[in-house]
């Protein structure tokens, strides 16, 4: 099936029935035609621009990195009181939007949320883009990153090992085990199709490319029985390691005595807000992507209807974390909260970024509540793009806000991110989108294997209700 | 030396119930090759319980008490940091990491395991050699069986009975 069709299939669609997670009948085939289709392409002018501007940007990062590297974080607007500021700023944003692949991938598999078949290799590979980006920031925020080994346990000449009873070790373990474990559910996932990319490529260099990442794959019943419980079992694995990776985050701050960052509510809060930039970030790619891509048919409006309702229930989640937040700074009846929770985020120099943060996460997820703005495929995403500028004010407001004013009005001061800081998080961005279209380019973005499982699902259904 | 007889089926139902009549006629080396599991195949080829959830509780075993271990040793025996008095094995404080070194551990060894039980990388195996059997990873369902040289036309015959699409084989080389 060409995309044109694919297209014009789901256009029919009778608006009275629910829209389907799969349109029409594909055979196994026309999947891989279909699914494969990008890869196999010659390459677009529209992607070599893309490409072009993402690369550009991810050189801005290498040389800013190089820049920071070379000169000392001094050139970083970061200041005493505000220690933590872009990198902690940018670190927890990225590491958050990895969420959704995860939560995607794994919880969706163990709630056997059909809708998840279509979008999971996609939000994976958005998970391990994300991390990676992620893992720039505190290894740079170290100060001399030529010593960030010391942070693992290694015999050294030194005698001397981590301290385990500090959050921040807590965070490298679980970043990194994050990101090694989301990597091997990935490749896992991959290997039926890069086995099918393998027997389908028409040049020897893919096909030994393809071939030697597929490890030799040969779709055997005996592997597929070790296979399907070993994917499972990961899935299970994923489940609570997501829930601990951004748990632990929220322990760099919860465990620590300062107003607006000591509170009991943060992990929930910060894991609900993390998914909710995740999905965010997952609509914002699908959206141009599917339609890119000619993939309307596997990634329907009912993919996108879906995602739009988990937008709003994890945005109103954060926006419940705000309101215990609120809620116990003024009962505690501790000065120190109650004034930064009243006084500085809400009235303060950084007044405008609380009220942003408001505006982007309280408000703007309740559009979904009417099925026709869950539908409209351009406030998606737009509401996509004002759920990730959200996030992201949010934990300005949480890091920048909090330490700039805290305990003695001598110690207070403004921080102002400098070009250096700027060109960091734009170079992420951009090394990012680089990686992304790497991977749509060379990478089937929605996985054959699985559509192909769904359809014989789907159809098995269709046939055990038409019997009776 | 060896060599394999392939032969591909229309459905489901027809390949299972060929491997099941291979099966009982002796053939023990089979194996059945397609883009998704086969429904009933697991059944009709007699596949033993597959030890990966086993692999999976050792990974967790060796993991959360390696790494519990490994924190107590480093911070309450061999280098104590005494932060304001408090105690140098902390249980509580110890918890985040243990489960981290735990599902870390766990996930490797379950990908180690099957790469281990599939023998992977084998980049190649003479089944490839076949140039129809590229289909068993896009839609054609394949049944292999490999057996000695003298008994390959018998099952290739017998495949052919039992509604074969088409019947290929291959013989391994001598090593040289």
């Amino acid at each position: 099936m060409s995309p044109p069709e694919a297209v014009a299939r789901v256009e029919r669609l009778d608006p009275l029935e629910p829209v389907p997670v799969l349109v029409g009948h594909p055979g196994d085939r026309e999947l891989n035609d279909q699914l494969f289709g990008p890869v196999w392409a010659p390459t677009r002018r529209g992607w070599l621009v893309l490409f072009g501007l993402s690369a550009t940007f991810a050189a801005v990062l290498i040389v800013a990195v190089t820049y920071t590297v070379a000169t000392g974080i001094g050139v970083w607007g970061n200041n005493i009181p505000v220690g933590w500021a872009f990198d902690i700023i940018n670190f927890v944003w990225w590491i958050g939007i990895g969420h959704a692949g995860t939560l995607i991938s794994a919880i969706l598999l163990l709630f056997q949320q059909r809708w998840r078949t279509s979008i999971n290799r996609f939000a994976e590979a958005m998970t391990l883009f994300a991390v990676m980006q992620a893992l720039i920031f505190p290894a740079l925020h170290t100060g001399r990153p030529w010593f960030d080994f010391w942070l693992f346990p290694y015999p050294s000449t030194l005698g001397l090992w981590p301290n385990f009873k500090s959050p921040l070790m807590w965070d490298v373990f679980a970043v990194n085990t994050y990101f090694l474990v989301s990597l091997l559910f990935w490749y896992v996932g991959l290997l039926p199709d890069l086995a099918a990319l393998r027997d389908t490529s028409k040049s020897l260099v893919a096909r030994k490319a393809y071939g030697i990442f597929a490890l030799g794959w040969r779709g055997s019943a005996r592997l597929w029985r070790h296979y399907r419980i070993a994917y499972l079992l990961l899935a299970g694995l994923s489940t609570p390691l997501v829930l601990s990776v951004h748990t632990i985050v929220s322990f760099d701050f919860a465990v620590s005595l300062l107003p607006g960052w000591h509170a009991t509510i943060f992990p929930p809060y910060f894991v609900a807000g993390a998914i909710f930039s995740g999905f965010a970030m997952v609509l914002t790619l699908v959206i141009p992507a599917r339609k890119v891509l000619g993939f309307e048919n596997v990634i329907t409006p009912r993919h996108l209807e879906n995602m739009a309702k988990v937008l709003l229930a994890t945005g109103l989640m954060v926006s419940y974390g705000y309101l215990a937040e609120h809620f116990n700074a003024w009962y505690s009846g501790d000065r120190f909260e109650s004034f930064l929770f009243f006084q500085t985020r809400q009235r303060g120099p950084y007044a405008p970024v609380y009220w942003l943060m408001m505006f982007c996460n309280v408000v703007v997820p309740q559009i979904f509540w009417w099925k026709r703005a869950r539908q409209s495929i351009w406030t998606l995403w737009i509401a996509s793009i004002l759920v990730n500028v959200g996030m992201w004010t949010e934990r300005f407001n949480i890091i920048v806000t909090s330490l700039h004013r805290d305990f003695l009005p001598s110690s207070w001061a403004m921080y102002y991110p400098t070009w250096v800081d700027w060109s960091i998080f734009a170079g992420t961005v951009g090394m990012f989108g680089t990686l992304f279209l790497l991977f749509l380019r060379f990478v089937p973005s929605v996985s054959a294997s699985e559509v192909k499982e769904l359809r014989r699902e789907l159809e098995h259904e269709a046939h055990a209700s038409a019997g009776h | 030396m060896a060599s394999y007889v392939l032969g591909e089926f229309a459905d489901d139902a027809a390949i299972c119930a060929a491997a099941r009549s291979l099966r009982e006629a002796g053939v023990a080396a089979l194996d059945a090759h397609s883009p998704v599991p086969i429904h009933g195949i697991d059944e009709a080829l007699a596949l033993p319980r597959s030890p990966v959830p086993l692999i999976a509780l050792v990974g967790v075993l060796l993991g959360g008490s390696g790494g519990y271990l490994m924190m107590w040793w480093m911070n309450a025996v061999d280098y104590v940091i005494d932060v304001g008095g408090r105690p140098a094995h902390a249980a509580p404080a110890f918890v985040p990491i243990t489960f981290e070194t735990t599902v870390l551990t766990a996930a490797v060894f379950i990908v180690g395991g099957l790469f281990a039980l599939a023998g992977f990388p084998r980049l190649h195996h003479p089944v490839f050699e076949v140039e129809a059997f590229r289909t068993a990873s896009v839609d054609g369902l394949w049944l292999s069986a490999e057996v000695e040289p003298g008994r390959a036309e018998a099952v290739a015959g017998e495949l052919r009975r039992l509604g074969a699409r088409q019947v290929s084989r291959v013989d391994e080389e001598e090593e040289p």
